[in-house]
């Protein structure tokens, strides 16, 4: 029965996407619009076929991938332990409180000359426009998550012996992990758009490099094809962060 | 000195506990002394809100009193102990870690070398009956197997008095017969001195060497009773004159209490 069901949407979004496709195909074909503005979906696929084969849109893809994986990484191996300790006590809290409070409303974008003018345009610069986006609200995140922990579960953990380095690591590190990760997951979400905005602005590759590029020689069609590949590679990243999300909690299961 | 030669183990010394809120202060506790030897076991029985878990909170050094002290082995309690060992209503297991994890707890924290503690561990799974569930997570697992997990690493960990905070009135009154039984085994077999909290009349008879009777708020001891009853206190025992006797001594001085309190509220 399940499958039954499941197999049905399946089968629903698929014709749905096919009938959306097909609609934009066929207004562009009638010449309902400029083809500089929108290009068919075909066009789009030419497109596609052409950069493959000459090797550059793998090499965009890959190059803005692992800017956000390094700088997504770095940010949240920070972001946990800070975050948890932190979130464990009032004193330190209060010290860096003011300082994350500056930090957070302020966009990644606005970091962008700052860091141009201190690392040029490289690869840290890149990396730093990640880490800069997502660690203010990656650390909110996880010191919200640690005040779900059950407060019985800390005294039972202290009550049989447990230090305070000891609660931080055994207690409130597991047991806020499933809101970590959800939240993490919003942030991977929102360190792309920091390295878009980068490559957007000032890049050698990368798909915001490639979309800006195909902006100025007006194809249209490279443009378009940019986007959709930041939407097919950020779906492909959720599904694997999911594989790994599930080993992670395995008692959630 | 001369308490410790006496055997106390535990000396509650003119116990007051005040929690202030932003209004009103709750007397929770007031002048409360007794003392408990080593080897009883202690059953505390009075009516909601009448300062019974506040009392045994202090005693494993989860809050402060207000004035006075609690002893334990000589010296004063003076924050959480894990000689204390404390078991919870709500089981308060780590819903992370297996039944074997949640077990050697303790004695992770206490550095006790791997092969060492999962052989301890696994001794003590045995005598709570969950033999074949140490890889199981507490989820899993129906209320009384996680009270039986609570009860293995509370005394994994060997502490040297054990809290029960009414730790089967959340269960299924056959489960709690089962573990009622389990725990007057764990007694006879460790010695541990143990403080035992609930409202009923009738577990306080069938597991106690003591019953204190606490007044309504603010807690102070009513009365206290020592259970004379043979062991094991069987159907035969529980339909004795005796029990029947105890009973309605208890019951009388707790529905007395009951209705101070009650009339407390009403006001």
């Amino acid at each position: 029965m399940k499958i039954d069901s499941t197999a049905k949407s399946l089968t629903i979004s698929i014709v749905s996407l096919l009938i959306f496709v097909t609609a934009w195909e066929l207004v562009c074909r009638l010449g309902f619009i400029e083809p500089l503005f929108m290009p068919a979906p075909s066009k789009i696929l030419f497109r596609a076929i052409k950069m493959i084969d000459n090797g550059q849109l793998i090499a965009h893809t890959l190059a803005s991938t692992r800017r956000v994986m390094v700088g997504f990484m770095i940010s949240s191996l920070v972001a946990i332990p800070f975050g948890i300790f932190l979130g464990s006590s009032r004193f330190f809290m209060a010290v860096f409180d003011p300082l994350i409070s500056l930090l957070r409303p302020l966009p990644s974008m606005s970091w962008i000359p700052l860091s141009l003018l201190w690392l040029g345009i490289t690869e840290t610069q890149k990396y730093s426009i990640v880490f800069m986006g997502s660690f203010a609200p990656s650390l909110l995140y996880i010191i919200e998550a640690t005040k779900s922990i059950d407060p019985l579960l800390i005294r039972a953990a202290k009550n049989l012996g447990a230090s305070k380095l000891d609660v931080m690591r055994e207690v409130i590190l597991p047991g806020s992990l499933p809101q970590i990760i959800a939240g993490l997951k919003v942030m991977l979400g929102i360190a792309w758009t920091c390295i878009i905005s980068a490559e957007l602005v000032a890049a050698r590759e990368g798909l915001g490099f490639m979309i800006m590029n195909g902006k100025e020689y007006f194809q249209t069609d490279t443009v378009l094809l940019g986007m959709v590949m930041i939407s097919i590679t950020v779906m492909i990243i959720d599904v694997v962060f999911r594989k790994f999300e599930r080993r992670l909690l395995p008692w959630t299961r | 000195m001369d308490t410790l030669t006496n055997g106390t183990k535990i000396s509650i010394q003119g116990v007051t506990k005040i929690f202030s809120g932003k209004r009103d202060e709750v007397i929770a506790l007031k002048e409360l002394s007794m003392d408990v030897q080593d080897g009883e076991f202690i059953v505390i029985v009075g009516a909601s809100g009448c300062g019974k878990t506040t009392l045994i909170n202090l005693v494993a050094g989860f809050e402060a009193p207000t004035h006075g002290q609690i002893i334990l082995d000589g010296q004063p309690v003076t924050g959480i102990t894990p000689e204390c060992g404390m078991i919870f209503q709500q089981y308060a297991l780590f819903p992370w870690k297996t039944v074997q994890q949640n077990v050697e707890f303790g004695m992770k924290m206490k550095r006790m070398p791997q092969k060492e503690r999962q052989e301890r561990a696994a001794r003590f799974i045995d005598i709570v009956g969950l033999k074949g569930f140490e890889r199981s997570y507490p989820h899993h697992l129906s209320g009384g197997m996680k009270q039986r997990v609570s009860i293995a690493r509370s005394l994994a960990n060997d502490p040297k008095v054990l809290l029960l905070d009414e730790p089967f009135a959340a269960l299924d009154a056959m489960t709690r017969q089962v573990l009622q039984e389990q725990l007057v085994r764990i007694y006879e077999k460790h010695r541990k001195t143990i403080i035992f909290i609930t409202h009923s009349i009738d577990e306080a008879l069938l597991l106690s060497s003591r019953i204190v009777v606490m007044t309504a708020r603010p807690g102070r001891i009513a009365q206290e009773i020592v259970n004379d009853l043979p062991h094991p206190r069987n159907a035969d025992v529980q339909l004795s004159n005796r029990y029947m006797e105890l009973k309605r001594t208890i019951w009388d001085s707790v529905q007395a209490e009951v209705m101070k309190s009650m009339e407390v509220e009403t006001h």
